[in-house]
């Protein structure tokens, strides 16, 4: 359990901590029986090759899932993630390291939350952001 | 999302604002599933399902669903979008209604193209908003 943040602690300009996930095939094809997504190009490799991919890639709603545990990690049990986009750029593929990382955007304070507003990425080990996005989190005030 | 049928533009646009409504009950061992696939062992999951859980393809991914055909034969997930109202505990039922919200052209010189957009709207067995979420598919 990660320490709790407050929103007195963020301050704009800020990285968030760094996460990093290491996708296996094995980490595929749970995550198609935890979610539900059966499609073959994530783990059928003559399917993924017959649509011109090296092998089978990595869901980017898993990539997504990285990213939502990285903020809720990052705000601690009294924190709430409020939304989170993300755009889908590139591919990553079982066993290469994903760096997720983040920053701080702005903070703002709007019916009655504090909330933070981050832009937030998925890196692939050529150091391309194949997945960016932003997110929205509420925190808890020491006030 | 395997192989999904095509059709004209002029087809698809008369299917928007189809909707699919389905439920669903979450429960520990599907909260516990997702968790050790993602690697998420923080203690505040275990009656709370993570965030996660309306991000996965059986709770947001209404493209599945509705059986909307594609313009061109190849299509791809573009992006995504999750805004989180309320926490889902194990026990609750979800009942989510998926929209097809609407085809956009982005065709160009460079070819062929279009966005298909869904809407998915989840609330929880005592009616509160939980989640919505939007899925944008990529045609070409």
């Amino acid at each position: 359990m990660g320490q709790q943040l407050f929103y007195e602690d963020v301050t704009e300009g800020a990285d968030l901590p760094v996460m990093e996930k290491q996708p296996t095939t094995q980490t595929l094809v749970r995550w198609a029986g935890a979610s539900g997504d059966y499609f073959e190009l994530h783990y059928d490799k003559d399917f993924a090759q017959s649509m011109g991919f090296p092998g089978p890639i990595v869901h980017g709603r898993l990539e997504a899932a990285f990213l939502s545990q990285m903020l809720t990690d990052w705000i601690g049990d009294k924190g709430e993630l409020r939304r989170l986009s993300v755009q889908y750029r590139g591919n990553a593929f079982p066993g290469q390291t994903l760096k997720l990382g983040g920053k701080v955007i702005r903070k703002y304070q709007e019916g009655g939350e504090n909330l933070v507003e981050c832009q937030v990425w998925v890196e692939n080990p050529e150091g391309k952001q194949i997945t960016p996005g932003t997110a929205v989190v509420a925190l808890p005030s020491k006030s | 999302m395997a192989g999904p049928k095509t059709g004209t533009m002029e087809e698809i646009r008369a299917l928007q604002g189809k909707k699919a409504e389905e439920s669903m009950q979450i429960d520990r061992h599907m909260i516990r599933l997702l968790c050790d696939c993602i690697g998420d062992h923080s203690p505040r999951w275990k009656d709370t399902a993570p965030p996660a859980m309306i991000i996965t393809a059986m709770v947001s991914g209404g493209a599945m669903s509705l059986g909307i055909p594609i313009p061109y034969k190849r299509s791809v997930a573009a992006g995504a979008d999750w805004d989180f109202f309320k926490p889902i505990k194990a026990g609750d039922t979800l009942y989510t209604t998926h929209e097809f919200y609407e085809v956009q052209d982005k065709s160009s010189e460079k070819g062929p193209r279009a966005l298909m957009v869904y809407k998915s709207t989840h609330k929880n067995q005592n009616g509160e908003l939980v989640a919505i979420s939007t899925n944008t598919i990529m045609s070409y």
